[in-house]
């Protein structure tokens, strides 16, 4: 007992479990990580961008497997780049791809890395039996783990992540390959687990509705810097008001005089134009220009923004993600 | 109450920091090796070199056994005794066949079901990993090597009824085994890290191992001369013995060459292991 709270005293402690200085990385030629500074705090935050955006360097270089060619940077007060043991240690990883160790079962093989991580034998044991319970494999866990379906999968690569009680926790794509039913288990595990105070977490995910659901801050990335941050429930009242409109006329000069006042725009396949107006701007502008373009507005609707609208105002694409 | 329904709770144990962060994969490593199906077969076949040099040292010390001494006249002296035991032909093949048997899939499974990510998001390093893996076949080739001569050479003291230590057939014994199974656990490790097929792993080694030594004798029969021993995977540990046990040289040319040249060897799998397992941690997929 008086090893865990001495783990909340630590890290629980810490405002910043992650620090990131002016972090470049390439690969030869091509920049995928540029001038990134970070600072992340305790509590669930998600990872989003678009293909190519420096999601998978990123995590790689928090993670310890690449070097950054400069800049410096510390995850739970631990150089990235000359602590990587300590670094390692201290996180749980859940991969996004398939990764498993044939011939084991399913207890063996969350024992077995959580005595890769340190814990001593009988205890990893003892600690493999409850998480993998907890994730809902207590059925299973004497089952070869090449025989697993793909949400048991999931689920067993975040039992080996949890095993060793980490203080920072790493998912990606966590709930990829699994039925609704298993996926909304999957959200509320996480949600469980965050609720832990000296739990952290970092959930990279192409899906939206995950982070919105799990996660207290997200972090857009895009072209190899951070495109956006912010607080995922104060995303509706954020930077822009989010218009629904239906226009008749000069739709082109309409669109073009709204583009210049850095509005996103994005059209449905039924001429419903979704509109990001900066929140400085006035709705009333809309009108305004509506009447300089000789458009008639036929549907007026404001709607509440949401985390789409911001990766799509961060990223300024909207199918990419 | 379940844990599921009280919620996620903590571990409140501490973990521990050994320094030997490869120790588990070692243990992991004996353990799953050990239950494997024929592992007592081939185990069984591998220490009857030990068996047989066992009842050779018997006969060599009881005098109303000297019909047999020609059979025995290898025994006259320690060095040639340990020097036969650990060059003989069959034991090399044993080990050669342990190794395709426990060796090659080490880590070509692990290339093959992408375990990497699992290894190095824990507090481990290539090193560590490449140590781990290559504990487990030293283990093995050691115990049907270091173990039997270590024994066979107590149980000669114990036949005789007197110890009498000679130093260059003790540090033989113990170097000669070290530098053949660091050898041939490098070679099989290397080519297992080459592919993530454990079958192509396994082919690959034996074709080596046959090859080498045809290669070799062909070699040698063309240009006359015993320098081409070098590639031949027995040859070369017949005359790392000759050197070992300063015994007369089993091919003309300089024994301390072989040892040289298996050194090299050595250093180059390792290079090659160390190049595949640091490429493949740097390629494991995190994220889009």
């Amino acid at each position: 007992m008086g090893t865990y709270l001495n783990k909340i005293r630590i890290y629980y402690l810490m405002e910043k479990i992650i620090q990131l200085q002016n972090i470049n990385f390439s690969y030869g030629e091509n920049k995928t990580i540029d001038n990134v500074s970070l600072d992340i705090g305790k509590g669930v935050y998600g990872l989003l961008g678009p293909n190519g955006a420096g999601k998978t360097t990123l995590m790689k270089l928090l993670l310890g497997f690449l070097i950054p060619s400069s800049g410096s940077g510390r995850v739970l007060d631990f150089d990235i780049a000359t602590g990587r043991k300590e670094v390692r240690k201290r996180i749980g990883y859940m991969p996004e791809n398939d990764c498993l160790m044939p011939g084991m079962d399913g207890v063996t093989l969350t024992a077995y890395l959580g005595e890769l991580s340190g814990m001593p034998r009988q205890e990893a044991m003892k600690r493999a039996h409850e998480v993998l319970y907890y994730v809902g494999l207590e059925e299973s866990r004497y089952r070869k783990v090449e025989t697993y379906s793909s949400g048991m999968k999931q689920r067993l690569k975040l039992a080996q992540a949890l095993v060793h009680d980490p203080a920072l926790l790493f998912l990606d794509e966590p709930s990829s390959g699994m039925d609704p039913k298993g996926r909304r288990e999957m959200l509320e595990l996480i949600k469980d687990i965050a609720g832990k105070e000296s739990m952290n977490i970092i959930i990279s995910t192409h899906l939206l509705p995950d982070v919105e659901y799990t996660c207290r801050q997200v972090i857009i990335l895009n072209n190899g810097q951070v495109a956006a941050e912010r607080d995922v429930s104060s995303v509706s009242t954020d930077r822009f008001n989010r218009f629904n409109i239906k226009i008749q006329g000069e739709t082109e000069r309409f669109l073009n005089k709204l583009q210049s006042l850095n509005c996103t725009i994005s059209e449905n396949d039924r001429g419903l134009y979704s509109i990001l107006l900066p929140k400085e701007q006035s709705p009333r502008n809309l009108f305004k220009i509506a009447l300089e373009s000789h458009v008639q507005i036929r549907h007026f609707q404001q709607s509440q923004t949401t985390l789409e609208d911001t990766f799509v105002s961060a990223v300024g694409v909207s199918n990419d993600h | 109450m379940t844990i599921r329904e009280k919620g996620y709770h903590h571990w409140d144990g501490q973990l521990k920091d050994t320094g030997i962060d490869w120790l588990p994969i070692f243990f992991n490593g004996i353990k799953t090796v050990f239950k494997k199906k024929y592992a007592k077969v081939l185990f069984g076949l591998t220490v009857s070199p030990f068996l047989v040099f066992l009842v050779g040292i018997y006969v060599s010390t009881k005098p109303e056994l000297k019909m047999l001494t020609k059979l025995v006249r290898l025994l006259n002296t320690d060095a040639e005794f340990f020097n036969v035991f650990f060059t003989n032909n069959f034991l090399t093949f044993m080990l050669v066949i342990l190794g395709l048997f426990f060796g090659s899939g080490l880590i070509s499974g692990d290339i093959k079901f992408n375990a990497f990510p699992l290894y190095f998001s824990r507090p481990m390093n290539r090193k560590d990993y490449i140590f781990g893996k290559l504990s487990v076949i030293m283990f093995y080739f050691l115990l049907f090597t270091l173990v039997p001569g270590i024994l066979l050479y107590i149980f000669k003291f114990i036949f005789t009824g007197k110890i009498s230590i000679d130093p260059q057939v003790l540090l033989g014994l113990i170097f000669l085994p070290l530098l053949v199974t660091l050898f041939l656990a490098s070679v099989i490790l290397m080519i297992s890290s080459l592919s993530g097929n454990a079958k192509y792993a396994q082919i690959i080694t034996f074709l080596l191992y046959i090859f080498s030594n045809s290669i070799a004798l062909i070699l040698v029969k063309i240009f006359k001369s015993d320098y081409f021993y070098l590639i031949s995977i027995e040859n070369i540990i017949k005359q790392m013995g000759s050197f070992m046990f300063n015994v007369r040289a089993a091919f003309y040319y300089p024994p301390w060459l072989s040892v040289v040249t298996v050194i090299v060897f050595i250093s180059c799998a390792f290079l090659v292991l160390y190049y595949r397992i640091g490429k493949a941690e740097a390629q494991i997929e995190t994220g889009n």
